[in-house]
């Protein structure tokens, strides 16, 4: 289980996360919706421990994330896909993925390889294993990046608008792999402005509004009229970003 | 012996001079580099202390004639803590000791150079503090420093020259020794400036060289 215990997060004077509280199962997809700004980064950040919290607590399995000997566990049920790939530039596809099962988990190399080419091969990369990143296509980058964070066999999926960066047709590239992922189980946390997506894949939908989590509610009832559409601020967001 | 002409003996001490230099130029390099890295990786890890005694150090080396350094650790070392200094072992101090403060300022915007986002990544990933510096920044940090490293070593190889200032025996005092007993300046500088002139080139082709190979890995970069 993942959770978040009344976080709280300031940047100096401004207060970007203010007493958020979230449970994650293991096997659910919860989708974070909110407008720019609203702290949905910062929480993913918070949860994998890239910043540090002023209140509250967040646990990956019972594992303390503000604990330096307890992110390190925390860390390996976690993986995480970032909006911008963050991909190491130097290194190829496969050696991007391969990275810290060897180095962290103490994998063999050549198992770390194969299962590396295996996942290259799920996302339909498997004769671009020795492509660097700028070789790549945006698309075909994030697919590498969604590998890296596969082969560290993670419980948790952090995934921060992992297509944002992409034209519509790499989207969905993208997009076909997560709708499979969470078909076979994965659980995921899923930052997106993808509304339709999100109403496909996920079990739960929450939504933040300036750092605060004001609805969390299965996806059926996020979209009903007596649900999540009876809050302003979500009806507001919804219909915004249907136009857009 | 007044002064008298070249001699087929001279040539051999212009290759011994250069010899000299050469060996004192690759040793205060190494020295300098694995010093200059060594500062680099106190200020990576932020140490308190130590990463302010470095920058102190190396601020006063890079603002400093290294004429003056080299006073200093020959005349002026002798005399304050009692100590024998031979010229070899001033000039090997003091050389060393300015290349890695160049050096460690090479390192440091080279390691800077690299982006956030990566070594965030990496951390994530659940890489320790060293792992990511030696899988993720030391690569790319060497493809991006070894312009400047090249450029600096082959001005340092210029520098070795103050050092006959204090009697070692190295190409410019043999110029100088040569140019004493024949009175020819302008053939004695001449070759000894060609050899200087070869030498540097050496190296400059040596890192233009590791340049390549460094950046083959990094050819995706399209730099
Ligand atoms: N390192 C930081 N220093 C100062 N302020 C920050 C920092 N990181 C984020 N913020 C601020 O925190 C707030 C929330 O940022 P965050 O990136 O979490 O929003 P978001 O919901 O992910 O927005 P978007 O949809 O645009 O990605 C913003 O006002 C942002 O300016
Ligand atoms: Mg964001």
């Amino acid at each position: 289980m993942l959770k978040v215990e009344n976080v709280k997060k300031a940047f100096g004077p401004v207060t970007v996360l203010d007493g958020v509280n979230l449970t994650v199962n293991p096997g659910e997809v919860v989708s974070i919706l909110g407008s720019s700004g609203s702290g949905k980064s910062t929480l993913i950040r918070c949860i994998n421990g890239l910043e540090k919290l002023n209140a509250g607590k967040i646990t990956v399995d019972d594992f303390d994330v503000s604990k330096p000997k307890e992110l390190a566990e925390a860390r390996k049920r976690s993986g995480t896909v970032f909006q911008l790939f963050n991909l190491y530039p130097h290194m190829t596809a496969l050696q991007n993925i391969t990275l810290a099962p060897i180095e962290v988990l103490k994998r063999p190399k050549a198992e770390a390889e194969a299962e590396g080419r295996a996942l290259l091969t799920q996302v339909g990369l498997g004769d671009r294993a020795d492509a660097y990143p700028a070789q790549l296509s945006g698309g075909q980058r994030q697919r590498v990046g969604i590998c890296r964070a596969l082969a560290m066999k993670p419980r948790y999926l952090l995934l921060d608008e992992v297509t944002s960066a992409l034209d519509p047709e790499m989207t969905s590239e993208v997009l076909d792999i997560l709708a499979k992922l969470a078909k076979d189980g994965t659980t995921m946390v899923f930052v997106t402005h993808e509304i339709e997506f999100a109403r496909q894949i996920s079990n739960r939908i929450v939504f933040l509004e300036k750092g605060v989590l004001l609805v969390d509610l299965p996806t059926e009832k996020f979209f009903a009229a007596d649900g999540g559409l009876a809050q302003p601020r979500v009806a507001q967001f919804l219909s915004k970003m249907r136009k857009d | 012996m007044r002064f008298a002409e070249f001699t087929p003996y001279d040539i051999v001490l212009l290759l011994q001079g250069l010899g000299v230099t050469v060996g004192l130029f690759l040793i205060t390099s190494l020295i300098g580099l694995l010093v200059g890295v060594l500062w680099g990786v106190v200020r990576f890890y932020r140490i308190p202390v130590l990463m302010q005694l470095v920058t102190f150090v190396s601020e006063i080396l890079k603002n400093s004639p290294v004429l003056v350094q080299l006073f200093l650790v020959f005349f002026g070392f002798p005399a304050f803590f009692h100590v024998n200094v031979t010229p070899v072992q001033a000039a090997i101090v003091t050389l060393s000791a300015n290349t890695a403060a160049f050096v460690y300022v090479i390192a440091v915007s080279s390691i800077e150079s690299i982006g956030r986002d990566q070594v965030e990544a990496a951390r994530v990933f659940g890489l320790s503090r060293w792992q990511v510096l030696r899988h993720v920044i030391a690569p790319q940090a060497a493809a991006f420093s070894i312009g400047p490293l090249t450029a600096l070593l082959v001005n340092q190889l210029q520098v070795t020259s103050l050092i006959s200032v204090i009697g070692v025996l190295d190409l410019a005092k043999i110029g100088a020794t040569l140019n004493l007993r024949t009175l020819k300046p302008f053939i004695v500088w001449t070759a000894v400036g060609i050899l200087y002139y070869l030498a540097a080139k050496a190296v400059a082709s040596l890192g233009a060289w590791a340049e390549k190979r460094l950046r083959a890995h990094s050819a995706f970069r399209g730099l």
